[in-house]
């Protein structure tokens, strides 16, 4: 019934004019999250209904979103919030499974792996128990697998291998008939995160090559080399897809450039673990005001509010010291420090102070 | 007011910090749960007080309602809308509670009061032409104003002011006396008043026309709760702000002593020129802790409920550098408030005899 205050333009309307808020329906949330944290409308929540180990240092949690959740295509990723210590975070993580699971069982699955220093992922790891809710984005991304049958290679190191997971299952489930390798680089075997699906997938789908590479099993270091491209047929015919960490995505880039390789038909979807910042990082940074589409390089301890100003914005302002908050404004990427506390903030979308937020590293702010 | 040397204003700004970089250190799911839980029991309130409001042809049924719905006004402005706006939650990243995108239930809007309140109010606190909410520009309050024979009515401006107090506050940014001084045009206000008409009428059409309308048959009974819910939150909330600044011994600064200021000197004047009330857990709670009012001005984006147990040390800080720590029962508070807006109604002559006497 709360649906109709959201996509029914004049109880909308109505909505907005009793509740005072742009999502009359969220007025609600506070009731109805007593009743079952499953009814709030504020985002989309999301049971966990089930925790499974991968590796060492890697879980998938299996999610059940509420049924409005509109689906996703393989390959895509979502931003997921969660409540900690009274702060919501927000994320960005791969779906690792295939939208098949979402249509027939009402599940979708992420396959998160422990970053050192990282808040969101440690506690997952930790704290987040079967049965609680967090809150679930819509899909997004250009990680998508082609839509005509043509040779394919995908090359994914550590966790990058999630998306390809769930593109993998997708093609082998359309019975996908053009050959399909896959270069999965590891620290070492136990590292393999699904092998129990990759392996599967090797046994039933005859047009799949899988090729693991455990980088540090060796007496060398194994990093993707010509030798291990060379190992895979018709490769200038193939659309490449490339994920994991920075350092494998350009030397892969690379490698595929010197073969002469269209562009065009190399996909890379972002994947960096989010650095833990350190005092003693130099301040400063790309910034981009993502509203007015401006982009600025700021060095050296200059707050956002100056750094706006001197690219000819003109954002609201009041005392400039931090008290009043008529300047805050929504950071949606990117470190910032704050110049009264001296903290960092955390990586994600957050609402910040700009005229005591200097960035350290790229920051992305919505003015 | 209070004379102290740079090196002082040093010191006391290093002891406030201090205490306010403890409570930020330790926010966390204590105070989410708290200002949730604030929330939950506001809607709670407004639900009830509504679904109830109908049934109000019985006696008790509009005493409760009425009630219910005067007070979730109450928690809504006090204790969520004023503090989200100023930032004490937003560390909670959560956008409900985000202090640049709340929009509260009364008729002034919340872009204007972030400008009039957290900027203006909050950084020229008393200092008297700049601080438009030392009387409001409504009723003079200290010598500061020069006194005319019209300031003998305003006793009744007072009592007008408080009725109707969101509508003073909605229109409070108008500055209709300067606009009466010829000091800003009219034109110059064209967006704020149509932003003020806009939210006023929503404000209006919700409470007098909607929840009437919607039951028909007792339109008259709602029409009267809503109208007594409405006057309830104005009296009471009207009342805890004059509280704040307006007391007897509250202090008002002149905008030189404040040219160049330090944030210890800021530090100083907030000390100065606001007043605390006590009370229950009950009174804290639906003043949305302006009892704390002293706190509340040291540390306007701290989340509120935490004046509570950052008074002693603010307290003991006030005595270590011979501050005057302003506080008394709300009736005592009040009544000096009374006594401040009658007095200053008197020419000055007749007022200085008047205080010349032994109270």
């Amino acid at each position: 019934m709360l649906s109709l205050l959201e996509n029914n333009g004049a109880l909308r309307w109505l909505g907005k004019q009793l509740f005072n808020r742009e999502d009359p329906a969220a007025f609600f949330d506070p009731l109805l999250a007593s009743i079952d944290p499953m009814l709030v409308r504020q985002y989309v929540p999301a049971r966990v209904v089930d925790i499974v180990d991968e590796t060492a240092d890697t879980r998938t949690f299996v999610l059940q979103p509420a049924p409005r959740w509109q689906g996703f295509a393989a390959g895509q990723h979502v931003n997921i919030c969660i409540d900690i210590d009274g702060v919501r975070h927000n994320r960005t993580f791969s779906l690792s499974c295939s939208p098949r699971q979402w249509q027939q069982h009402g599940t979708v699955t992420l396959t998160i792996k422990r970053l050192p220093g990282g808040r969101v992922t440690n506690w997952m790891h930790d704290q987040l128990t079967i049965g609680t809710t967090l809150g679930l984005g819509e899909a997004f991304g250009e990680f998508l697998a082609p839509e005509l049958p043509e040779p394919l290679l995908f090359i994914a190191g550590g966790s990058g291998i999630t998306p390809v997971l769930s593109l993998l299952e997708t093609l082998a489930a359309d019975d996908f008939r053009a050959p399909v390798t896959l270069l999965y680089f590891v620290r070492t075997q136990a590292d393999v995160i699904g092998a129990e699906r990759l392996y599967a997938l090797r046994q039933r789908w005859p047009a799949f090559t899988l090729t693991v590479v455990a980088t540090d099993e060796g007496r060398t270091p194994q990093y993707l080399s010509d030798s291990h491209l060379d190992a895979v047929p018709g490769l200038s015919a193939r659309r490449c897809y490339l994920c994991g960490p920075q350092g494998l995505m350009d030397l892969a880039g690379d490698l595929l450039y010197h073969r002469g390789i269209d562009e065009h038909r190399i996909h890379s979807t972002f994947f960096s673990a989010p650095k833990a910042a350190l005092p003693d990082d130099d301040l400063g940074g790309d910034v981009r005001f993502e509203r007015s589409n401006v982009s600025v390089e700021a060095s050296g301890d200059v707050a956002l509010l100056e750094i706006a100003e001197a690219a000819r914005l003109s954002p609201k302002y009041g005392c400039r010291m931090g008290i009043c908050h008529q300047c805050s404004c929504r950071k949606t990427s990117g470190t910032v420090i704050n110049r009264v506390t001296g903290k960092a903030s955390g990586p994600g979308e957050e609402s910040i102070q700009l005229c005591v937020s200097v960035p350290q590293g790229p920051v992305t702010v919505d003015l | 007011m209070q004379k102290m040397n740079e090196a002082q204003l040093k010191e006391l700004e290093q002891d406030l910090d201090a205490i306010r970089n403890d409570v930020l250190a330790d926010l966390g799911e204590r105070d989410a749960k708290y200002i949730r839980k604030v929330v939950r029991l506001h809607r709670t309130l407004e639900v009830g007080g509504r679904v109830l409001m109908p049934f109000g042809f019985i006696p008790p049924v509009f005493a409760a309602a009425t009630l219910a719905l005067g007070l979730s006004k109450i928690i809504e402005n006090m204790e969520i809308g004023h503090n989200v706006m100023h930032g004490q939650y937003d560390w909670m990243n959560d956008p409900s509670l985000n202090s640049q995108t709340y929009e509260w239930d009364t008729v002034c809007t919340s872009d204007s009061w972030r400008r009039t309140h957290n900027y203006e109010h909050h950084t020229y606190t008393n200092i008297i032409g700049k601080d438009r909410d030392y009387g409001y520009a409504v009723l003079r309050l200290s010598d500061d104003v020069k006194w005319h024979p019209g300031h003998f009515l305003q006793f009744i401006n007072y009592i007008l002011l408080t009725v109707l107090f969101q509508w003073g506050v909605g229109v409070h940014e108008l500055e209709s006396e300067r606009i009466r001084r010829r000091e800003i045009s009219l034109k110059s206000k064209l967006p704020f008043l149509r932003d003020f008409f806009r939210k006023g009428g929503r404000q209006a059409f919700k409470d007098y026309v909607f929840f009437p309308l919607l039951t028909f048959p007792v339109a008259p009974i709602v029409l009267a709760g809503n109208i007594g819910a409405n006057l309830i939150r104005n009296l009471w909330s009207s009342t805890v702000i004059f509280c704040g600044h307006f007391t007897q011994d509250a202090e008002t600064f002149t905008e030189e002593e404040c040219v160049g200021e330090s944030k210890g000197h800021w530090y100083l004047r907030q000390l100065t020129g606001s007043s605390n009330f006590t009370g229950g857990n009950w009174v804290h709670l639906l003043s949305g802790h302006l009892s704390y009012q002293i706190e509340h001005h040291v540390f306007p984006d701290i989340p509120a409920h935490r004046y509570r147990e950052m008074s002693p040390r603010v307290q003991a800080v006030c005595e270590k550098h011979g501050i005057r720590y302003n506080t008394d029962t709300f009736a005592r508070q009040y009544w000096t408030v009374l006594k401040r807006i009658g007095r200053f109604s008197l020419p000055d002559r007749v007022r200085r005899r008047f205080e010349a006497q032994p109270a």
